[in-house]
């Protein structure tokens, strides 16, 4: 059953990553993820509790925030490969932003972040978050492995 | 006369985005060089002189852990800083860190000034 305490951490370390490292901002919820092709990632971490983190991000919004990241002078001359590198790396840090918000005291493990192909999205049971952002839509999904 | 600093994490874009970060707050920075893991630093060491180093905690082959206390372990590049980025905030993780020989703990995600006072702290880096 998804906690309504990890729709509020996702947002909160969604936001803490994507304004400081990728100059982007959340302008509110969406109610479903969006329909245009999407970039996703997930990873999987280890610790107490352990689950998995993942993300898809619309494509245009994928390539503006590698631009901001990487501090592209223009968008198109990224590779594609570049901006899966991104999302990974995005992936990273949001996860473990949540995941330092949920474990205070324990230490944890975050597996390299992989590319997802389009169409696969959350678990049963994961908690989603939507957002809309000033270049795009972002959705996370997070799910605790069961004791 | 700058600092020669030493990145050590296995994302090439991390890699980029830190040496941009360095460069854009403004730290004396002489030279960057990179490492995509522990293993590769210590290979790199033994060839080239650096003032800090700077790296992730997960990793392949050799993770930042792992990396400490190699270092540690080695005479010629135990007294070399080190700081660590990591996306982990918890204080578990950072008190293993600095129990395994790290001088300093910055958290992703941070802002250039941030990393640009860590790395002057370590350095005992005075501004008049």
């Amino acid at each position: 059953m998804p906690e309504p305490r990890d729709a509020e951490i996702l947002f909160s370390a969604a936001q803490q990553v994507l304004e400081t490292m990728f100059f982007t901002s959340i302008l509110g919820e969406r109610e479903a993820p969006p329909e245009e092709p999407t970039l996703g990632a997930r990873a999987s971490f280890h610790g107490a509790p352990s689950g998995t983190f993942g993300l898809r991000l619309s494509s245009g919004a994928a390539r503006a925030m590698a631009g901001n990241f990487l501090g592209a002078e223009e968008e198109r001359e990224l590779t594609e490969a570049q901006v899966g590198e991104v999302v990974c790396e995005m992936t990273n840090m949001i996860c473990g932003a949540v995941l330092s918000q949920v474990e205070t005291e324990s230490a944890f493990e975050i597996r390299l972040p992989e590319l997802q192909p389009p169409g696969e999205g959350a678990e049963a049971g994961a908690t989603v978050r939507s957002l809309d952002l000033d270049n795009g839509a972002l959705t996370m999904f997070l799910s605790f492995d069961k004791a | 006369m700058g600092f020669r600093v030493l990145i050590v994490d296995d994302s090439p874009a991390m890699r980029s985005v830190i040496r941009r970060v360095i460069l854009l707050s403004g730290f004396d920075l002489q030279e960057c060089l990179e490492a995509g893991h522990g293993a590769d630093a210590c290979r790199l060491l033994r060839e080239r002189a650096v003032d800090i180093i700077l790296t992730d905690i997960n990793m392949p082959v050799m993770n930042g852990e792992q990396f400490l206390a190699s270092m540690r372990g080695d005479e010629s590049l135990g007294a070399i800083p080190v700081v660590v980025i990591s996306t982990d905030a918890t204080q578990h993780r950072i008190r293993q860190m600095m129990d395994l020989g790290a001088r300093g703990y910055v958290t992703k995600p941070f802002f250039p000034e941030s990393l640009r006072a860590e790395l002057e702290r370590v350095l005992g880096v005075c501004h008049a």
